[in-house]
């Protein structure tokens, strides 16, 4: 392959915790990939599986859901419902063939702006060793 | 179901029509069989068993539509796995109902792969089973030969699958838990209208997901499928897996609420799969 | 307290699938497939699925219509009917039988169909008769 291909993925952040600790990557110039394309959600478990489905629909080739650490939810419990559904979404994107590595849960919470690039940056090469979506799509 | 069966299920119900406000179960004229209203007086005679319709959806129905009214359904174990998810979630009052239980034979338990081919009396406040409980069917052998197929090879299958789906939506009308009135396969963000068959993987999987916690394997979705669409593999493989992380079996326990959207606390996980 | 399932055949193909409408005190509140119809064997399309939609629907035309000067109102067969005679008559004298044309449906009879292309060969004397499915 003579181009290298450029992962898009699509980061669902919480707005309390994880798109504060983006914001706070930012802020401080830490390198954090461009490929991420952020979506503030107020709480983590607002992240619907119809909405993860059409991200990959949408093209995105990786989705990335960070929410506040288990405990620490801004709406108590929102996070308990992303911690179980999406496994479960994981689980069906593999057995209708999508990779269930393109989709990533973990938590970042607002102070932890080195976990976001760290996370981000691991994530997007991961993706990347995948290969775009639209070969896993395709019709 | 056997002859002596069925001529016992009459009579039970006839005794309970006294007291009840109807039964409900599948009645056979020279026209067809379909779910029916038998009432203190109807022919007996015209009461069947097959072929299968999801009757906890009538019931619900009738509930709703008679607040004061008790009625009893004859009840496969499909169908009481199913008036249990429901009740759960404010769609069946138990306390309204009588469960007239009906043990499936063995070869009914196989033909649908049944694990639980009889109704749990222990479930309902009112209820009796006729007929002798045979064991659990093994599950659906593709399943299984399903998990051994790789991504490319699953992603070969499903495409071929999705590819027939004329989106009749009979999959989501005809079954018992699907009772939202706001639907989200009907909402064109997330499935495009006018368009055969539906984008992948929108309709399919977003059902599927819905049909976590909820679906107790009644097979009538496949049943009415008319591009015979093997769904229930996919919503067996899911429903493993709601039972392996969550510890929760939909249609087994009226008291465990469904655990998807609750906290923690109220609904642990049981086992992390990666 | 009533509830019976009534046996019909959908309206919108030629397919004739078997339909149950589920009727609850009079009312249609539903619809199940046929499982032993030797045609649709228990399955339905989204059209079947919907049938009963039409029966009691706000718009559903239940007397003919004619549009006069203050917009469309109610109007019986015979002067509907005596309309469409004039004024098809009319055209098809002005401008000639060709200039008329007809459109079968799936959702007439075949014997409806039969008499509808009569009508056209016969009386306004023109091939241009056609099905709705080809619009």
């Amino acid at each position: 392959m003579t181009e290298s291909f450029e992962p898009r993925i699509v980061a669902f952040l919480c707005n309390w915790c994880s798109y504060a600790g983006a914001d706070n990557a930012g802020v401080a110039r830490m390198p954090s990939p461009a490929n991420i394309l952020p979506i503030r959600v107020m709480c983590s478990g607002r992240v619907s599986p119809e909405m993860i489905l059409r991200a990959f629909r949408g093209g995105a080739d990786g989705v990335l859901v960070l929410g506040c650490h288990i405990g620490d939810c801004h709406y108590i419990s929102g996070n308990h419902r992303t911690v179980k559904r999406v496994p479960l979404v994981r689980n069906l994107l593999g057995y209708v063939g999508i990779n269930p590595d393109r989709l990533r849960l973990d938590w970042v919470s607002s102070a932890e702006a080195p976990k976001f690039a760290k996370v981000t940056a691991e994530f997007v090469e991961k993706v990347r060793e995948l290969g775009p979506i639209a070969e896993e799509m395709a019709a | 179901m056997t002859e002596n069966t069925i001529k016992e299920l009459r009579a039970h119900v006839a005794e309970k029509l006294k007291e009840l406000d109807g039964v409900v179960a599948l009645r056979r004229t020279t026209e067809g069989t379909a779910p029916h209203l038998f009432q203190d007086g109807d022919d007996l005679a015209q009461l069947v068993m097959e072929p299968r319709y999801p009757l906890a959806s009538v019931v619900s129905l009738l509930q709703k539509r008679f607040p004061k009214a008790r009625f009893g359904i004859v009840a496969r174990g499909c169908d009481s796995r199913a008036l249990v998810e429901m009740a759960k979630r404010e769609q069946i009052d138990p306390d309204r109902l009588y469960l007239l239980g009906v043990a499936c034979t063995a070869g009914e338990a196989q033909e649908c792969y049944c694990a639980d081919p009889a109704p749990d009396t222990e479930q309902w406040p009112a209820a009796e089973v006729i007929g002798e409980p045979v064991e659990g069917a093994p599950p659906n052998p593709m399943v299984a030969e399903y998990e051994q197929m790789s991504l490319e090879e699953r992603r070969a299958f499903w495409r071929q699958q999705f590819l027939k789906c004329i989106k009749c939506y009979g999959c989501r009308d005809i079954c018992p838990e699907c009772f939202c009135e706001a639907c989200s396969l009907e909402d064109p963000l997330w499935v495009e209208r006018g368009v055969l068959a539906p984008d992948f993987p929108m309709f399919h999987l977003i059902r599927a997901m819905h049909m976590a916690s909820r679906c107790v394997a009644c097979r009538q979705c496949e049943l009415t499928c008319p591009a015979h669409i093997p769904l229930t593999v996919l919503y067996d493989l899911l429903r493993q897996d709601v039972g392996k992380i969550l510890g929760y079996d939909p249609g087994a326990d009226l008291e465990v609420a469904p655990p998807i959207s609750l906290s923690l606390e109220d609904a642990p996980i049981k086992a992390k799969i990666v | 307290m009533e509830y019976k399932n009534v046996l019909t055949t959908c309206v919108y193909c030629g397919c004739g699938c078997g339909v149950y409408f589920e009727v609850l005190d009079g009312e249609i509140v539903g619809t199940l497939p046929v499982k032993e119809h030797p045609i649709s064997r228990g399955s339905l399309c989204i059209k079947g699925w919907n049938v009963p939609a039409f029966v009691n629907h706000p718009e559903r035309l239940k007397t003919p219509l004619i549009r006069r000067e203050d917009g469309l109102g109610v109007a019986t067969w015979d002067e509907a009917l005596g309309l469409i005679a004039e004024k098809l008559g009319a055209i098809r004298d002005e401008s000639g039988p060709d200039s008329v044309g007809f459109l079968a449906s799936a959702k007439c009879t075949n014997e409806e169909n039969y008499l509808l292309q009569k009508l056209s060969r016969a009386v306004v004397k023109t091939n241009n008769v056609d099905h709705c499915a080809r619009l």
